[in-house]
């Protein structure tokens, strides 16, 4: 790979101990993927900042590093395992919020704002078209790739963390444009209302390393959201290309190998299988994290109603949507936490509950793995009637 | 050593350093101050973090042998210090061997494992190809099927040693030399065998053999299976005709 000379420099360690290891991270990975340079990046999103998924060896490796460096670029950290002011509301124990307290302090004085968001482009982190980033997280990532239009590779948390104190990443993979041509089409039937999730949960897996075409995808910005996430929960891809309406595709599509039909029958029979049982103690919306519209027509859609006994309630989203739509999340509150920082995926779930329902498709991957629920999936929409009255 | 794909996390007890990982062939085995060699990591980027941990603990390997890197490992051993080589066959490595490792030079030596050159000539008439049987005069694998094969002899290439000894098992004047494939690389025992192997159609199949052997055949490729050969035969022929 070639180095500037003031990469030379870092990697001889005259710039120091910290920005050496994290240049060092850097070139490992050029050197594995056939990266021929470092380029500039305009923003990185760290993953890794739940207790409950870096356990005392990350919080110790956070802290030996915060030491030493700060960021150099505008970077964001993913949500904690808990909403830093409700944290005891929500049953989480004393002991994981002082684990998770030592983590968002380094994270502090590395120099990254604490957004605690998979969401970074809805809480003041937007990208805009072409430019290059090294985000982890893999909904925000494709997000980024897919509707913005930016250019990421899925970066995981310590190579995130090292592109966002040396301002660079290796260029390889989707910051070149040969690698984010579609290998394969993908025909979809009309997707039924609320199942657009499920659309993506069926694409990821269909896909699964290929960058998939999409003729006709109407989606709305939010429902591009919920449709990567579970893409990219089920694929290996952080791509997905699309045309909308009748239009032609802008996307080159000349490299389509193969082209795969997907029924709406198929998305029925997805529903059915994760359908579940209906013995949920809690309902969790807001995987990806919600937008200030979703908010908007959630409180629409409840207003009038009365809360109903049962499952405990989650809305999870970012504390700049929280902060900017009060008179919704007032309407949102009376049927349950609307929690900020954190999410279902992150929160130490287990120790909580055992049974989850969710209208995110990348919930369904993770609840029965990294949470340990039996997990069901129901629309926004039937979410709400089961809560209210 | 371990044969399988391995995730620190979850797959190293960060604590005492044993492998927990119950689909490996080390399991239980400790990994603290030595070389370990497996083929390359899995699971999440967390296992990078793991690594640090066994820093930390002062159970860190002495250094990290994989046969292909990927970036949990690699950011894994950057952060804990561990010295990592990548891009070594770990199938040549045995539990217990003494190692040299140099990871600014990227090298590895088995210590008291000395590294053998030989060439390995394959010889193809249309559909078949010819299999010798060592004879019972030979230093070693005495009654296996092989090639022409013969060592390459001090100060020689690869290029010298196929002439010389083709000339004195074949005669070269019979034969146009088709392909030669990167050397292939295999352990029996105490030996590492280096192979550099060689493809030639023959103009005339009726060749004769020396005392090296007893014995030849034309076989189809797909049949040397079922012949009980040296180390490493079925490799070199798959080298030299199916891969481009």
């Amino acid at each position: 790979m070639h180095l500037t000379p003031q990469e030379e420099r870092i990697l001889k360690g005259e710039e120091g101990h910290g920005k050496r290891k994290a240049l060092e991270i850097l070139v490992a990975l050029g050197e594995i993927y056939g990266a021929k340079r470092l380029i500039p990046i305009a923003s990185a999103q760290v993953s890794g900042a739940s207790f409950k998924t870096i356990g005392d060896a990350g919080i110790k490796f956070l802290e030996d590093f915060s030491s030493e460096v700060r960021v150099s670029v505008r970077a964001s950290v993913n949500p904690l395992g808990l909403d830093l002011r409700r944290w005891r509301s929500m049953g989480v124990d004393p002991e994981f919020y002082s684990k998770q307290a030592r983590i968002v302090a380094a994270y502090r004085s590395l120099g990254l704002e604490p957004l605690y968001s998979c969401t970074p482009y809805l809480a003041g982190n937007r990208p805009m078209a072409g430019q290059h980033l090294a985000w982890a997280e893999s909904s925000a990532t494709v997000f980024a790739n897919s509707y913005l239009k930016a250019k990421t590779n899925r970066e995981g948390g310590p190579s995130a963390l090292a592109a966002a104190i040396i301002g660079k990443t290796p260029e390889y993979g989707l910051h070149l444009e040969e690698n984010r041509k579609p290998r394969l089409r993908i025909d979809i039937g009309e997707i039924p209302e609320g199942l657009v999730p499920l659309a993506g949960y069926v694409v990821g897996k269909t896909a699964g390393r290929r960058i998939p075409f999409i003729k006709g995808l109407d989606l709305t910005a939010d429902e591009h959201k919920a449709f990567g996430a579970a893409l990219a929960a089920t694929g290996a891809v952080s791509l997905y290309t699309y045309s909308e309406g009748k239009g032609r595709a802008r996307t080159d599509t000349s490299e389509i190998e193969e082209c795969i039909s997907l029924p709406t029958s198929e998305l029925k029979a997805t529903e059915d299988s994760l359908k579940g049982e209906e013995d949920w103690d809690l309902v969790a919306i807001g995987c990806p994290h919600c937008s200030v519209a979703e908010i908007k027509r959630m409180a629409r859609q409840l207003k009038g109603r009365k809360p109903r006994s049962g499952p405990d309630v989650w809305f999870c989203t970012s504390r700049k949507v929280y902060a900017s739509c009060p008179d919704e999340v007032k309407v949102l509150k009376k049927f349950g936490k609307v929690l900020c920082d954190t999410c279902m995926v992150v929160a130490p779930i287990e120790k909580l509950y055992k049974s989850t329902a969710s209208d995110s498709g990348k919930a369904m991957v993770y609840l029965p793995t990294l949470g340990r629920q039996r997990a069901s999936f129901r629309s926004t929409a039937a979410l709400l009637e089961a809560i209210s009255r | 050593m371990c044969s399988s794909p391995l995730s620190f996390l979850g797959g190293v007890d960060t604590a005492t350093g044993k492998i927990l990982d119950g689909d490996s062939d080390a399991k239980g085995m400790s990994i603290s101050h030595k070389v370990l060699c497996f083929p390359f990591g899995k699971g999440s980027t967390v296992g990078s973090y793991a690594m640090y941990q066994l820093r930390l603990n002062d159970m860190a390997p002495a250094a990290i042998i994989n046969s292909s890197a990927e970036p949990i490992i690699a950011t894994g051993a950057i952060i804990a210090d561990i010295p990592m080589v990548d891009g070594i066959d770990v199938n040549l490595l045995r539990t217990g061997d003494r190692l040299a490792v140099d990871a600014d030079d990227a090298s590895v030596e088995i210590i008291d494992v000395p590294e053998k050159h030989v060439v390995t000539s394959i010889l193809k008439d249309r559909s078949k190809i010819l299999l010798l049987q060592r004879s019972d005069r030979v230093g070693s694998y005495k009654g296996q099927w092989a090639g022409v094969s013969g060592f390459i002899e001090n100060g020689e290439t690869d290029d010298e040693a196929v002439r010389r000894e083709m000339e004195e098992e074949i005669g070269s004047n019979k034969l146009r030399l088709l392909k030669h494939a990167d050397p292939q690389r295999f352990r029996d025992g105490e030996v590492v065998w280096c192979v550099h192997p060689f493809l030639f159609e023959v103009r005339d199949p009726d060749i004769r053999t020396d005392w090296e052997h007893k014995k030849f055949e034309w076989v189809a490729p797909e049949d040397v299976a079922k012949y009980q050969t040296v180390p490493g035969l079925q490799q070199v022929v798959s080298a030299l005709l199916y891969r481009r």
